[in-house]
């Protein structure tokens, strides 16, 4: 069964006439995710763009059609461990348990409930959308912020030339919790997304689940909505998000053979218009290492 | 009304957020040249675009007009069209 006919044959979930901006790949990931899960599932959504955006129904525009919980900032994972946990004692195997978060409620506010659950093991999935950034205040940065990113707290002026870190690679550490799945995915690979969320919710019956999906931003990121999925399909292509996928302890690395340069990545995107030749040169060589690394872990 | 989405209900009725008044150009697909693979369906943030009798279609009720379907479609059905005022 291709992925077509998968999401051919699910029904929406989320309520539609979500306040997103127009191209948001949060909302596409929301969408996709939910549809999957389907309404035999629990989702936790905690602030950020997709709560903002009215999926918990608090502004009364639109909603879920399964129920749903607005968590906090910090302990969405912690919340979703005593819903999973209640729902495995009556016998009820069969809810999915879904979180879906953004990069700001998973690496940075949310991280500690996040790895205490990965290590408990918590029958759930959890979906982290990373937009690079707290998208839903005005694009402040987080620690998956890419390096030379113009954000309202990093503005690229006199001072400051952007961010002045690198990212924090969230999914190797989910992954070094020795969890049941954890995966990397993008919207521009439609099928290995859709294939990935399969996955990962057949997994969250075993044990913890995590998926990381890359979440291209046109408000924040600044660049036109339809560009979207293909800002997205050169992050993969320039080894800034690789996709790759870990079950059992094995990492398999989908090749990059033809890698574009984080150069061709950069060009159109506001946020890296500022960027110099030395930050490139760094996103770069981060970008390299990382992917090696990756190719290391999943060699045999 | 057909049943393609479901709307929450409230106390004071229907919930509607109407996105589709946002747009500005309006997708447009050419049936002759649509190969129905069902791409813009994948990458529909909104999930407008559906399948009816065979065929895929867009549907204007929700549609925020961001263009991804026309900027991926590999044949090149879809155009942007402005909105009528």
């Amino acid at each position: 069964m291709s992925y077509i006919d998968v999401l051919k044959e699910t029904r929406n979930v989320m309520t539609p006439g979500s306040s997103a901006c127009q191209g948001c790949g949060g909302e596409l990931i929301l969408r996709r995710v939910m549809q999957i899960a389907g309404n035999n599932s629990v989702f936790a959504v905690p602030p950020g763009c997709m709560a903002g955006a009215g999926v918990d129904g608090w502004n009364f525009s639109n909603g879920c059609t399964a129920p749903i919980h607005i968590t906090l900032l910090d302990n969405t994972a912690s919340f979703m461990s005593g819903v999973s946990e209640m729902y495995q004692r009556r016998g009820r195997t069969d809810v999915n348990i879904v979180a879906i978060a953004g990069d700001g409620a998973t690496a940075d506010c949310g991280f500690q409930s996040l790895s205490g659950a990965a290590e408990r093991g918590t029958r759930m999935l959890y979906v982290c959308y990373d937009n690079e950034g707290y998208m839903n205040t005005g694009y402040q940065r987080s620690s998956t912020t890419s390096l030379g990113s113009s954000t309202s707290t990093t503005p690229a002026g006199a001072a400051i030339n952007g961010k002045e870190q690198q990212q924090k690679y969230v999914p190797l550490i989910m992954a070094m919790h020795n969890i049941e799945y954890c995966a990397t995915a993008s919207p521009s690979n439609m099928a290995d997304l859709v294939a990935k969320i399969q996955k990962g919710l057949a997994a969250s019956k075993r044990g913890f689940a995590y998926l990381h999906v890359f979440s291209p931003c046109p408000t924040g990121w600044k660049f036109q909505p339809d560009q979207s999925i293909q800002v997205a399909r050169k992050a993969v292509a320039s080894n800034l998000f690789p996709i790759w996928e870990m079950e059992n302890g094995k990492l398999t690395l989908t090749e990059n053979r033809k890698p574009i340069t984080i150069r061709e990545f950069v060009a159109g995107i506001g946020k890296f218009s500022k960027l110099s030749d030395e930050e490139i040169d760094a996103i770069q060589t981060m970008a390299d290492n990382r992917y090696a690394t990756l190719q290391k872990l999943a060699a045999k | 009304m057909d049943n393609r989405f479901v709307t929450p209900l409230g106390n004071e009725g229907m919930y509607v957020l109407d996105t589709a008044a946002w747009r500005i150009v309006r997708p447009v697909m050419n049936k002759e040249t649509c190969i129905n693979c069902g791409i813009c369906m994948g990458y529909c943030p909104v999930n407008s675009v559906y399948f009816e009798d065979g065929q895929f279609r867009i549907s204007y009720d929700y549609c925020k007009g961001c263009g991804i379907c026309a900027a991926e479609c590999p044949k090149q059905a879809i155009t942007m069209e402005e909105e009528e005022k």
